[in-house]
């Protein structure tokens, strides 16, 4: 992601969690990217970000999960971000100045089910940095905490908005394939 | 962006040279106050000058980091020197390459003795002094992409780094429960081209680049990125960031 003097990094974020992509909006901006409509961007000659929110989902432990429930949020939402992974990968190459594409898990604990989506995007965000490594197109995964963590608030929008900041800036630009995980110490229990 | 650690005090072992420099300066840009240790104090002097050049303020202490008296000067040093101790960046490191069957037990003990004793001594007393601080601080510790998987030759510093993430994960949980909390996470950097490299493998360019070509963004590690992801772990921007594993290494490690 080297870039000329000042750049204007341009941003695609893919997401219906309003709260969460008005904050991850918010910090691209205030680190001196420019957003482009979220859902439907318009022909702006390139792309440099690209921001995929996975949604969150209702708990379901394995037994009580229906099929077509957990194929409607782990299946759909797979295909989801292998196709905006797809398409803003198409916009980064014909830019030809590499790129990142930061994947943001849902929540994680307590959504047994579904936590064959958050592994199913660490290792979509893996194969596509060993393939991608080579047009600077960096893809790294947020992988925020569920709940009330052990350091004593729950993981707001802000928080995760800023790590996401960091994996999308050229701050980390020697960093791809690499997990960003922000849960207060959850996962290191 | 700059400021975001505007006169909080930091330590940084093993600041004379390779990541720990770089990180020291980029630090001091970001308002730091910063306490650089290391062995070398020509090395110590000239990195002090560098920040004090660029407007910043810096001490350097010497410090063998397996040395608990050595600590406590430091401790001491800073406190008296720059102020209430917000951050400790665990930087300095051994690294050696030889295959285990070759691996004595006093080279196992010596780069245990640096590498996870001098981790061990940051940690505790950098606790101790963010707790006399009184206010929420911050510890970083410089593990390796070899603390997270195997690498042939090189058996003591993988067991040496693994170390540093569990004690990373213990420290964090504990951190969380201290008032003032302590957050506490691990770099993993891949290949870094450093003096630690250099002295192993020699400084050949030619080297550099088949590194470079071996990694997935064919890229030469270089300190300052190392300094980046750092700024970031000790920085408010990662105030939910805690016990956590940040591999830096090009895509190194995600094969």
């Amino acid at each position: 992601m080297e870039r000329p003097a000042n750049p204007r990094l341009v941003a695609r974020l893919v997401g219906d969690d309003i709260a969460l992509t008005q904050a991850i909006g918010r910090a691209l901006e205030a680190d001196g990217t420019q957003m482009v409509d979220h859902l439907n961007p318009p022909n702006v000659g390139g792309l440099d970000i690209l921001v995929f929110i996975a949604p969150d989902a209702t708990v379901g432990t394995i037994a009580s999960t229906d099929v077509a429930t957990f194929s409607g949020h782990v299946g759909a939402n797979l295909g989801a971000a292998f196709a905006a992974l797809q398409s803003g990968v198409s916009a980064m190459r014909q830019q030809g100045a590499g790129g990142s594409v930061v994947f943001v898990a849902p929540p994680a604990g307590g959504r047994r089910a579904f936590d064959a989506l958050t592994q199913g995007l660490r290792l979509m965000t893996k194969a596509a940095a060993l393939e991608l490594g080579f047009d600077k197109i960096r893809v790294n995964i947020v992988l925020p905490g569920d709940g009330e963590t052990p350091l004593g608030r729950t993981c707001s929008p802000a928080d995760i908005a800023a790590v996401v900041a960091f994996a999308a800036s050229p701050r980390s630009q020697f960093m791809t394939g690499a997990d960003l995980v922000v849960d207060g110490g959850l996962l290191a229990r | 962006m700059s400021g975001r650690l505007q006169d909080r005090v930091v330590i940084v072992t093993g600041a004379t040279k390779g990541i720990g420099r770089e990180t020291a300066k980029l630090l001091a840009r970001e308002g730091a106050r910063l306490a650089c240790t290391g062995r070398d104090a020509a090395d110590g002097a000239s990195v002090v000058s560098e920040i004090v050049a660029e407007g910043g303020k810096a001490i350097f202490v010497a410090h063998d980091i397996a040395s608990e008296a050595d600590w406590r000067t430091v401790i001491t040093r800073t406190e008296a020197e720059l102020g209430n101790v917000y951050g400790v960046i665990n930087n300095a490191g051994a690294f050696f390459v030889k295959p285990l069957a070759e691996t004595t037990e006093a080279d196992f003990q010596g780069i245990y003795d640096v590498n996870v004793q001098g981790a061990f001594l940051g940690l505790k007393l950098g606790f101790d002094a963010i707790a006399r601080a009184g206010a929420p601080g911050a510890i970083v510790n410089v593990s390796s992409l070899m603390g997270q998987v195997g690498f042939p030759g090189a058996i003591a510093y993988c067991a040496t780094k693994g170390a540093v993430t569990g004690l990373t994960k213990t420290a964090a949980i504990e951190g969380a429960a201290m008032r003032p909390q302590v957050r506490v996470n691990s770099l993993h950097p891949g290949v870094i081209w450093t003096p630690m490299i250099t002295s192993q493998f020699g400084d050949d360019p030619a080297l550099a680049q088949a590194f470079a070509d071996d990694t997935p963004l064919k890229m030469i590690g270089l300190p300052q990125y190392m300094a980046d992801a750092i700024l970031f772990l000790i920085s408010d921007e990662a105030s939910m960031v805690n016990g956590a594993e940040l591999t830096v290494d090009g895509g190194r490690g995600a094969d």
